[in-house]
């Protein structure tokens, strides 16, 4: 164990190598900002700084909305609100007291006569943005998909609502004016390069790759111990911190402004700009802005008219939307995933990921555990699929159940890995998990892969494992080298860097049981893991699994249909029909039972096998 | 310098662009760039979009006579805001840096003090087209100013001519979705309850809501009941609010402002026979402003849309005038020459601004819809002191 220890802290580097991949990305995206920044500030006017000002500042507002809908998957028409609400804090925080008196006469005297400078007001809005982004976020966030889409839009209209009311505060539906301009290019250039950092880091947090895991299939992230609810709520109130953020520069930038300037048009502007540069990650926010701001810049300046290589121009108000609408068509037509797609830069992963290495194997589970199914049931709508089973099951050992299609295998399966709750009886694993959930039983040891594949396709091979090892590891880097122990286990340390949904069908079954195996779980339950593989890769999986079983002792319940892997690999064998357990024992004693034969091959032809047998 | 590279590209830019606009008038010493950041797309455009009209058509004839005071060729430089009050205050700076001596601004109060923020600290004199709100000259200071009669001149025109009439008890319906709906109604009342009117109950709605029976069974229930109800809504409020009122059989009359003046309105026919509202201005046979609207048709092939064209020419002579006393083309000196204008003659009638806060004091037209018609009842001047500060 020591020598394990040693060797791990010495091959460990500063920072894992996802965050050293994103860090370099982020400042890649924050030399291009700071360059722009330079080049107006030394060769342009004070109009061009105006627009990279403006430029960055929009670029706060749709990191912020990409941090939440690139990672969750959930578009947000609600960030608009956010940018409102910074703006609307920052305006009153930073109005002078004296104009304060008579445009906000009626002010509640808690929020008079602060006075703060921008940085201050800053601080202030963005505590004021965790509060309301745990506020608006847990209610929301129990909602699901579309439904979560369509309750930011009503959160939207709550907040316009909200700021158009409260006439004391906000001066109602009239410009509220009076707001110091103190945001300049090198703050907006400054407050963006952080929101850049920010947003590329996220993706690499656990709850980044959580929320991620998540957008890409939900059942198969609970199952490696994904507690989605947390991991959006975190991107929320991240996201709504940069977006409030970039309210705070938009208030001192505008100077004046009133509700509708944070409504519907700014929240389709936002996600416009993130749909065209691509939703999932932080390069398309980053290119999604600057191609907007790009296009709508150098074709503003000709719709004034002008000649143009010899050309005379006619002047054409409203091209620069007429530009913008079919640049917008052309990539939502070209490129339906936006410019960049999920790609992020990714300047270093090929190498980072290779510096990673892989971890020792974890150390055998001591003494035994036991998952123990007691009188357990469920019942949809009248069928019964489980009916009053009990059994149960010790590490250390392989188990097969088996049973014809439609007997409630994989029911009873779902029940075990927490993802089906019981209609009567219960299951006990060893340790109190609290409610059972998913989540909760895949964190507490009980790993499982699925009869249809739920690998998360658009996360790289070994972000998939990262995902659950990220659960039982204590930080990213041990969870990066964990992960690319269960890859090299199961022959996938080539295909590391390539995105999952990439892989031939059978190396991404042995993905799922990488992902499932990175959980150091103490029961792997496997539903069908050889469908579809030919004979040389289930010869290959039943080695692999049976090694697995062999050196980290752990149960191993499988549900397959392959009886030459389940005679050849399980030590017991229960068999299961309508529901009903109807016999467990050693694989022998299952061929043999008359009841098993019957469930399978029908009673009839059942006496005559038996007959043909004892003849 | 990095900056004079940025403005003579521009300037040459620009230059292509009067080229064609005012056939090739050579760049004089004596020229005066007015900038002109308003809406040509977006929302604000058919606000904009007229009123830039009839400042163009003024600026032209008076670059034919010399330029403004007769002096300084007016090169006009448009850029398009899309009705964005972010994209406003960029073009702003953009016409700034251009060399701008005079601002025009949309017929928006946001955009216009986003604008105004910036010419501000320059001096430079900022003109909003037709924005009315009051606050709108208060927010930025002293280079701002209006030109179309403020919601609260307005509303003190339509206050006097209901107490004239004898009105006593009146209902405020409002909307807080717009400066113009929340406030315009509220500036009546005060001068209505000033001069020994009552306000007996007020109402609210949300712009766009289809049904008003709410409000309409709250005027129905007041135990003190109105003999006028104010209200500053347009369309589509204004219709869906005083069809389903004359439904429930309440036949109080019912006052406007300048938003109602539009053809739908008038195409209600009988059911806003009475309604009195306002405009900027009326063209009597023989008056200035019909010789306007004539010598506009010709100019721009078709007849005036609204009293937002004559203003707009407005502008140009007021701009005329202020150079004409400012002696030469120093924006604080223009500046200071239009804050002292008083009893200018314009299309219109007699425009002040010395002694207000850079909203004019103007006259203001009352009409009156009468058999699906626009009847003229007079033309007022309300009284500076009478006006309600915003």
């Amino acid at each position: 164990m020591v020598s394990v220890t040693a060797s791990e802290t010495r091959s460990r580097p500063f920072l894992p190598a996802a965050f050293r991949n994103a860090f370099v990305d982020a400042l890649a995206m924050v030399a291009v900002l700071v360059l722009a920044g330079l080049a107006v500030f030394l060769f342009g006017g004070a109009a061009m700084q105006r627009v990279v000002t403006y430029a960055a500042i929009m670029l706060t507002a749709v990191l912020g909305l990409q941090i939440f809908s690139g990672n969750t998957g959930i578009v947000s028409f609600g960030h608009a609100a956010f940018v409102g609400l910074g703006a609307y804090a920052t305006g009153i925080l930073t109005m002078p007291a004296a104009l304060q008196r008579t445009a906000l006469r009626d002010l509640p005297p808690f929020l008079a006569g602060h006075e703060l400078s921008f940085f201050a007001a800053l601080a202030v809005v963005l505590v004021l943005a965790v509060l309301i982004g745990l506020l608006t976020g847990t209610p929301l966030l129990r909602l699901s998909g579309s439904s979560m889409a369509i309750a930011t839009l009503a959160m939207l209209i709550i907040v316009y609502t909200l700021l158009v009311a409260s006439r004391e505060i906000t001066r109602g539906s009239q410009p509220f004016y009076g707001v110091p301009r103190e945001v300049g290019l090198w703050t907006a250039v400054v407050v963006a390069s952080i929101a850049l950092l920010a947003a590329r880091l996220f993706r690499e947090t656990s709850f980044g790759l959580a929320a991620r895991a998540a957008a890409d299939d939900e059942r198969g992230a609970a199952a490696v111990g994904v507690d989605h609810r947390t991991a959006r709520l975190a991107a929320w109130v991240l996201s709504a911190v940069a977006a409030m953020a970039a309210g705070a520069m938009m208030a001192q930038f505008l100077g004046a402004f009133s509700p509708r300037d944070f409504y519907f048009d700014l929240g389709f502007t936002l996600l416009a700009m993130l749909i065209v540069g691509g939703m999932s990650s932080s390069l398309g926010a980053f290119a999604g802005v600057v191609v907007t701001i790009v296009v709508v810049e150098v074709v503003r300046r000709f719709e004034g008219g002008g000649v143009v290589l010899g050309f005379q121009l006619p002047v054409l108000f409203g091209l620069t939307q007429g530009v913008l609408a079919v640049a917008m068509i052309l990539v939502i037509w070209r490129r339906p995933t936006g410019l960049f797609g999920d790609r992020e830069l990714d300047l270093l992963r090929r190498s980072e990921s290779a510096s990673i290495a892989a971890s020792a194997e974890p150390p055998r589970r001591a003494g035994a555990g036991h998952v123990a199914a007691d009188h357990l049931s469920r019942r949809y709508a009248g069928v019964v699929a489980v009916d009053d089973v009990t059994l149960s099951f010790d590490t250390d050992s392989i188990t097969g159940i088996i049973g014809p299609n439609g007997a409630g295998k994989t029911t009873l399966l779902n029940m075990l890995a927490g993802d089906v709750q019981p209609s009567a009886g219960s299951v006990s694993i060893g340790m109190p998990v609290g409610k059972a959930s998913a989540f909760r039983f895949a964190r507490a040891g009980i790993a499982r892969t699925f009869q249809n594949i739920r690998i998360f396709p658009r996360m790289t091979v070994l972000e998939n494992v990262v995902v659950a090892a990220r659960q039982v590891e204590p930080d990213l880097a041990a969870a990066e080298a964990a992960a690319m122990r269960e890859l090299a286990r199961m022959g996938l340390e080539a295909f590391a860097d390539r995105p999952a949904a990439g892989l031939a069908y059978g190396l991404r079954r042995r993905l799922e049981v990488a992902r499932a195996l990175a959980l150091k779980p103490r029961f792997l339950l496997l539903d069908e893991p050889a469908a579809g593989m030919n004979a040389v890769e289930t010869a290959e999986l039943v080695a692999i699994l049976a090694a697995v079983r062999a050196e980290r002792r752990i149960g191993v319940i499988l549900i397959e249909h392959d009886m030459r892997l389940v005679m050849n690999l399980c030590e017991r064998v229960v068999v299961i029909d309508h529901g009903r357990v109807i016999a467990d024992g050693t694989p022998a004693e299952a061929q043999t039972n008359p009841a098993v034969v019957a469930a399978y091959l029908g009673s009839r032809t059942a006496r005559a096998h038996m007959d043909a047998k004892t003849d | 310098m990095p900056t004079s590279l940025y403005r003579r590209h521009h300037a040459a830019l620009c230059a292509a662009v009067f080229g064609i606009a005012l056939t090739a008038a050579p760049a004089l010493a004596e020229e005066i760039i007015i900038g002109a950041a308003t809406a040509q797309t977006g929302g604000l455009a058919p606000y904009d979009q007229p009123a830039l009209a009839g400042l163009r058509m003024a600026l032209d004839e008076l670059n034919a006579k010399g330029g403004l005071g007769g002096k300084y060729k007016v090169n006009l430089i448009i850029k398009d805001t899309r009705s964005d009050t972010a994209q406003t205050a960029t073009v702003a700076q953009e016409l700034i840096d251009a060399g701008a001596k005079i601002m025009i601004t949309p017929c928006d109060a946001d955009p216009s003090i986003s604008a105004g923020q910036l010419t501000q600290p320059l001096g430079i004199p900022t003109l909003t087209l037709c924005g009315s709100a009051p606050v709108l000259t208060e927010a930025v200071g002293d280079v701002m100013f209006g030109t179309y009669p403020a919601d609260n001149v307005q509303a003190t025109a339509v206050a006097d001519f209901a107490i004239a009439e004898g009105k006593k008890k009146v209902f405020l319906l409002t909307s807080p979705d717009a400066t113009y709906t929340a406030n315009l109604p509220e500036y009546f009342g005060k001068v209505f309850e000033k001069k020994g009117g009552t306000v007996v109950g007020r109402g609210t709605f949300t712009m766009g809501q289809p049904d008003f029976s709410a409000e309409i069974t709250n005027i129905k229930g007041l135990a003190d009941q109105p003999d006028l109800i104010m209200t500053a809504a347009y369309e589509p409020d204004f219709p869906a609010f005083i069809q389903q009122l004359r439904a429930a059989g309440v036949t109080i009359p019912v006052y406007g402002a300048d938003a109602i003046g539009t053809p739908t309105i008038k195409g209600l026919g009988s059911l806003v026979d009475g309604v009195v509202f306002t405009a900027a201005g009326y063209a009597e046979p023989g008056s200035k402003l019909e010789a306007f609207n004539a010598a506009f048709a010709k100019h721009a092939g078709h007849a005036p849309e609204s009293t937002y064209e004559v203003n707009g020419y407005e502008i140009g002579l007021i701009l005329d005038e202020a150079v004409k006393t400012a002696g030469s083309d120093d924006p604080k000196a223009i500046r200071d020459a239009i804050a002292n204008l008083k009893d200018f003659d314009g299309i219109t009638g007699k425009i002040t601004y010395a002694g207000t806060d850079r909203m004019p004091l103007r006259p203001v037209a009352l009409m009156r819809y009468e058999g699906g018609e626009q009847k003229h009842v007079e033309t007022v001047t309300p009284d500076a002191a009478d006006v309600p500060a915003p």
